[in-house]
């Protein structure tokens, strides 16, 4: 028996899956193939499959609607969104509307590999991923996703918004190695100049915030030349 | 050369405005004269009309010629204004089409991406077959740059800032020290001056990540046009309402022509060609520095060198 992963890649342009179905093939999944939406809720009533590479912008029905009637549905597959916009509104929307993760087009297709494996690791089957609760918390800390605020012990922390987006994407991606350009493109949306010293200055203010000691984190902590991990156990919190 | 992109609108002067008046006053005074008695006329009957006459005359005088300037003006002040719409209206227009560029460039680019990490040459021994795909790989790369960039000014018209009070002496220091890693600071003198007396920079209100993005942009720039043995300086200083930052150098300067181009999207100046580059660093700063409410000015001269000058607001502007 086949126990390849199987993915269904869903994207209206023909180029991007005859080329990208045939590397994820490669890298070790097993691939279907829809063309928009409503092809893709389709596949998954027929066959369910272990996760759902899902574009944004697709006619008939699109990438967020056929997200959003997954979940209503309650059906839980791991979605990783390809956004096309890269506006900070999108992203934001992406984790709301319960997609796993989220890559910017054009996106390194190495990176979407990592992608993949991170979600399936993370993923519980047939149960709501952290990016779907509205609360999340780590020892200490609570996160409130809608309102982006932060409680340390009950006492709310002071978070610039750029630093609780940040929190919010480290705290959906527990115990996962994320490295400086990924968190660039995930939260920021763009690549910057002097972008890896961009991540770690506000690295280091959520740190302060959190009161985190860099040598003894509870919550955030630096794998040199890497990049960081959310150490701390998340839960979804009420 | 200065450029400013500031305008002046059409107004009257007040000097104008009094030599204008200047029939009616005049009128004023020879019909209380005549009115006195003090002049000598020898028809008295007339006197009355006359002096009537004059007042009437010297109003009529002030009214036409004040009519005019206001007219002449006002004619100035609409060019002007629709000078000013024209202009943006094209600016936008260029955004429009950079964006529409940006996304019709996206889905070509993944598939090219996707189809390239297919054809990778297999295993870790670089074989013949590597040379060929590492160059298409790398021009690849080059224009998802390039797309990323478009990205980003399309973007900042809309993308909510992050107003904070940004410490500009830190983040000039951290560019400063991130540009002394580069390559060609080393053969050039890079110095960085900050106010401490009376008291240091005061922070302004922004989005401290891009207006990390306008100092580094400016410093590059800086590094990239100039030569071995040229200095860099940069310094920031508080100015009234306004803090500025001016990013100067040695260099060879920018030609007349060139200068009122260098903020357009992907210009690039005729001695500028040979230089690696998007073409879009000066206008993102010029973007960022928009959004910020302030302003942006160049000043160079051939063979002299070079001043980029950033003003940013102390005090935030009412929210848009």
């Amino acid at each position: 028996m086949d126990t390849k992963p199987r993915l269904l890649l869903v994207d209206d342009e023909a180029a991007i899956t005859n080329n990208l179905a045939p590397f994820l093939q490669r890298s070790g999944f097993q691939v279907g193939v829809a063309a928009n939406g409503e092809e893709a809720l389709a596949a998954v009533a027929a066959a369910a499959p272990d996760l759902l590479i899902l574009d944004v912008m697709m006619p008939r029905v699109d990438g967020r609607e056929a997200l959003r009637r997954l979940r209503q549905a309650g059906n839980w597959t791991p979605v990783i969104l390809l956004t096309q916009v890269g506006e900070a509104s999108e992203r934001a929307m992406a984790l709301e509307e319960g997609a796993d993760d989220y890559l910017n087009k054009p996106f390194d297709p190495h990176e979407l590999i990592a992608r993949i494996r991170a979600v399936l690791r993370r993923a519980r089957p047939g149960q709501p991923p952290l990016a779907a609760a509205a609360r999340l918390a780590s020892s200490r800390l609570v996160f409130e996703r809608a309102s982006r605020r932060a409680w340390i012990d009950g006492r709310e922390a002071a978070l610039t918004p750029k630093a609780a987006a940040l929190l919010e994407y480290l705290m959906t991606h527990p115990d996962e190695l994320i490295s400086r350009d990924r968190l660039l493109d995930a939260v920021w949306g763009w690549d910057y100049p002097a972008g890896t010293r961009t991540v770690d200055t506000r690295i280091a203010e959520l740190r302060r915030v959190l009161g985190d000691d860099a040598a003894q984190p509870t919550y955030i902590e630096t794998v040199p030349g890497q990049g960081y991990r959310f150490v701390g156990q998340v839960e979804a919190a009420r | 050369m200065t450029v400013d992109p500031r305008r002046g609108r059409g107004r009257v002067s007040p000097r104008a405005a009094l030599l204008a008046l200047l029939p009616a006053l005049l009128g004023l005074g020879l019909t209380l004269l005549l009115d006195n008695g003090r002049l000598a006329n020898p028809v008295l009957y007339a006197r009355a009309d006359l002096a009537t006459l004059l007042l009437l005359a010297g109003l009529a005088v002030s009214a036409l010629l004040l009519a005019g300037l206001f007219w002449s003006a006002r004619q100035r002040g609409t060019l002007a204004e629709a000078q000013a719409r024209a202009q943006e209206a094209a600016a936008q227009d260029r955004r429009r089409f950079l964006q529409r560029l940006d996304h019709e460039l996206k889905n070509p680019l993944m598939a090219i991406r996707a189809g390239l990490a297919n054809l990778a040459p297999a295993g870790d021994a670089p074989g013949e077959d590597e040379q060929p795909w590492r160059s298409v790989d790398d021009q690849v790369r080059r224009i998802s740059r390039l797309t990323a960039d478009l990205r980003k000014l399309a973007e900042l018209e809309t993308r909510p800032l992050e107003r904070t009070h940004v410490d500009l002496a830190a983040l000039l220091t951290q560019v400063v020290d991130f540009a002394r890693d580069h390559a060609e600071t080393d053969s050039r003198r890079l110095n960085l001056s900050l106010p401490q007396a009376p008291w240091p920079l005061p922070p302004v209100p922004g989005d401290r990540d891009l207006l990390l993005l306008v100092v580094h942009n400016l410093v590059d720039n800086a590094l990239k046009f100039t030569r071995p043995g040229d200095t860099i300086e940069i310094r920031a200083f508080e100015d009234g309402a306004q803090v500025v930052v001016e990013v100067a150098d040695t260099g060879p300067g920018i030609a007349d022509s060139d200068l009122a181009h260098v903020w357009d999207e992907l210009y690039r100046g005729q001695t500028t060609l040979s230089v690696p580059g998007s073409g879009l660093g000066l206008a993102l700063v010029r973007a960022v520095v928009e959004r910020h409410d302030g302003q942006v000015a160049l000043r160079s001269r051939v063979g002299r060198g070079t001043v980029f000058t950033v003003r940013l607001p102390l005090k935030p502007a009412p929210a848009r």
